[in-house]
């Protein structure tokens, strides 16, 4: 990939992330909030195939596009129910709160942007077989844990939602 | 330098998100954002970190990262639903009495 082409997929790909995510905050129609989080998401994976992590990017797309965002849907059929017209949410916007998240975000800046010249070292793209070495191997206890925790989760997702009967 | 400035707008949005909606689904969906930007921040740093010989895989803990976040989405659309059925209201200003 030449420089300008690969320039210009990350500033695409950027726009897209910030377009997505201020859909996400701003847009009242809920149906259009999940598509700017459903771009957002897409970008996010784009964003990992970019930088050479395609088997993350696959998974981004698999759990999040394709899980996450599909139980959104499901939650907003299940939950938004208006009787005419479609279902909008509020904001509640003042200063206080776009000055703090301004704050919060430069001062996220300020402390990492010094890891930048830390990590400077350009390499090429992880296999998938580090990777899966990496999660049978020394991530192992982590990997299993976080199966445990998927299991646990799924077990109380039924428990709340299917646990009353009316 | 630019991904580390796009990763920080990211979450800084979502942050921004959380704080002024009103609306659960909207709040689950704003810390979503605020996740992905600290994953991009994670993936970007770790492009640029040599793999070969460290301690620990960048791709298996945004992995485990991504796994978990998932959980926790799942967790709390269910509790979505789940007082959206017992009250009929899904904005955080009905939910006071959860304070305890």
């Amino acid at each position: 990939m030449s420089g300008l082409t690969s320039i210009g997929l990350f500033w695409g790909l950027s726009a897209v992330a910030l377009l997505g995510a201020l859909a996400v905050v701003f847009v009242r129609d809920v149906m259009r909030m999940a598509l700017g989080l459903g771009a957002f998401l897409m970008a996010v994976a784009g964003f990992f195939a970019y930088y050479g992590f395609g088997f993350l990017a696959l998974a981004e797309l698999f759990v999040y596009v394709g899980g996450v965002l599909v139980l959104v849907l499901f939650a907003i059929m299940f939950v938004q129910r208006t009787g005419s017209g479609a279902p909008l949410l509020e904001s509640r916007i003042d200063s206080l709160t776009v000055v703090s998240s301004v704050a919060v975000a430069a001062v996220l800046f300020v402390m990492v942007r010094p890891l930048a010249a830390a990590f400077s070292v350009s390499l090429p793209a992880t296999a998938t077989q580090h990777l899966s070495q990496a999660l049978l191997g020394r991530l192992l206890p982590q990997f299993e844990a976080v199966g445990l925790l998927l299991l646990v989760s799924l077990v109380a997702v039924v428990i709340i939602v299917g646990g009353e009967r009316e | 330098m630019s991904m580390i400035l796009v990763a920080c707008s990211l979450f800084g949005i979502g942050l921004l998100g959380v704080l002024v909606r009103r609306d659960i689904i909207a709040l689950l969906a704003s810390v979503e954002v605020m996740l992905g930007g600290a994953l991009v921040l994670l993936v970007g740093l770790g492009a640029s970190v040599k793999h070969v010989g460290s301690p620990v895989s960048v791709e298996g803990i945004a992995l485990i990262v991504i796994v978990v976040a998932a959980a926790e989405a799942a967790v709390g659309l269910a509790l979505l639903v789940a007082v959206a059925r017992r009250r009929g209201a899904t904005r955080v200003e009905d939910l006071s009495e959860v304070k305890g």
